[in-house]
């Protein structure tokens, strides 16, 4: 009984107000990170020499650091060059900015994959390389790069956690807090586990749904 | 009578891989409503010199005309609209995966020469229509048999109202069952007075149809004629001895 009461009052409560801090994390991350992955994977793939490069080095470098150790650089690190961001905004940049690059990977993985005649087709009818992308090869790209992409979304979900580090109080530092004044960590770990399972679950879901809604017959070979 | 127009004419046009030349000083021209056809071995430059055309591969040498005026091809936007004005017609039909069949003839109305989508979708319908593809407009690629995917990326060419055609062995990839339905489409643009350049080892359409054939080894444009005169009195024996073989495989024009 005591235990309800325990749960009830003090851990939902906060555990709820960690939960939308971690969407407020989780959804704009998402975008921003799909929409850099789109627009690095096409310059790997179709950028001039100089960009391809540039393009490589990001993500060398955000896909080979720690995603905690850029975390401190966001947040700790740049303040001594007189760059501030709240600790919210440190962690959607480095949520984005990581993701983006493990993204870009998916991205450049279908891009390669699109047949080359298709795009001799495109030019022949007088399309611009940036509109035979636009139209002829993303189109395809994206929905053969969809299941990676699902899968990176759902690891963003399950890294967000690291935003407590930083003192973004989102689910797992709520469940820290409410646990180390407690000392029931296994009840409320266990707790904020199920939230995310129940967060990732959701997200499989949805992508599975946007996975066949954008099915085409005779396209998955 | 005086003498069609030239509608298409190529100079010299030579491309390299390496250290091999796949084409070799290629010039030809071609009349308003003519039709001409390249033979020749596989690997002799047949595809390489119609890519050369629209500049999908980029010549080392040579310049072409279109009606009289030289297609500056560094230039994006002249390359762009010349390209328009040339359809081509692939090997392997090349046909947009993602869309419908009547998306893949409008895909192009609608992002390239900017028509609203109603008018392109009109448009499209038509020319599906032009090549009896009016029952499957809405199939996806996949869904459709070779010939009926070849017909599709004819009427994808067509839509965008070309000068002259370029055609890639538009029947090698097909089941013979399946040729005569590409080449009766074919023979029909023919009858409209089409421009067109098509390389093919369909010697028997080649006979009846072409104005005029050009024989094609190693690069070299080796030998051009009347059908008559390349089938019967070539001048050059390797000319001779292709053709020979040639009607043996595919058989005497019919």
């Amino acid at each position: 009984m005591e235990e309800l009461f325990f749960i009830q009052n003090d851990v939902a409560p906060a555990l709820w107000k960690g939960l939308l801090v971690s969407i407020r994390l989780i959804v704009p991350s998402a975008v921003f990170g799909l929409v850099i992955g789109v627009f690095v994977g096409v310059l790997r793939v179709f950028g001039n020499p100089f960009l391809t490069r540039l393009a490589d080095l990001y993500v060398a470098l955000f896909r080979g650091f720690p995603l905690v150790v850029q975390l401190f650089i966001w947040y700790f690190g740049l303040p001594h060059i007189g760059i501030y961001f709240t600790p919210y905004v440190a962690s959607v940049i480095a949520f984005s900015l990581c993701s983006g690059a493990y993204h870009s990977e998916y991205v450049r993985g279908a891009l390669l994959s699109i047949k080359r005649g298709q795009m001799l087709a495109a030019k022949s009818l007088g399309f611009s390389k940036i509109r035979m992308i636009r139209h002829v090869v993303l189109p395809q790209a994206v929905r053969r790069a969809l299941p990676g992409c699902g899968n990176e979304i759902i690891y963003l979900i399950k890294y967000s956690s690291l935003a407590y580090m930083i003192t973004c109080i989102e689910l797992t530092g709520q469940g820290k807090i409410i646990a180390s004044e407690t000392f029931k960590y296994t009840e409320v770990f266990m707790i904020v586990g199920a939230v995310y399972l129940v967060l990732t679950s959701a997200a499989a879901w949805g992508l599975h749904r946007l996975e066949a809604r954008v099915r085409i017959p005779g396209f998955q070979h | 009578m005086s003498e069609k127009k030239v509608i298409l004419r190529a100079e010299n046009l030579t491309k390299r891989y390496g250290d091999k030349e796949v084409l070799k000083n290629a010039s030809f021209s071609i009349r308003e409503g003519e039709l001409k056809i390249l033979i020749g071995p596989s690997g002799g430059g047949k595809s390489t010199l119609l890519q050369c055309i629209n500049f999908l591969v980029r010549p080392e040498a040579g310049r072409v005309w279109l009606d009289g005026r030289e297609v500056l091809y560094h230039r994006k936007r002249e390359l762009y609209a010349y390209r328009q004005k040339v359809g081509m017609i692939f090997q392997d039909f090349n046909l947009f995966d993602h869309l419908t069949a009547v998306g893949n003839v409008e895909i192009a109305l609608i992002h390239v020469r900017g028509m609203d989508r109603e008018e392109a979708r009109t448009r499209a319908s038509s020319e599906l229509e032009r090549v009896g593809l009016r029952e499957h407009m809405e199939k996806y690629p996949a869904q459709l048999s070779g010939g009926q995917k070849q017909r599709v990326s004819i009427a994808r060419a067509l839509a965008m109202d070309p000068v002259v055609m370029l055609l890639d062995e538009p029947t090698s990839a097909l089941d013979p069952e399946l040729i005569s339905e590409v080449l009766s489409v074919i023979r029909d643009l023919r009858a409209n007075g089409m421009t067109m350049i098509m390389s093919t080892h369909q010697i028997g359409f080649a006979g009846e149809l072409a104005d005029e054939i050009l024989f094609m080894e190693d690069g070299v444009i080796v030998e051009t004629g009347s059908p008559k005169k390349l089938f019967s009195q070539a001048e050059c024996q390797r000319t001779r001895e292709f053709f020979l073989k040639i009607v043996e495989i595919y058989g005497e024009s019919r």
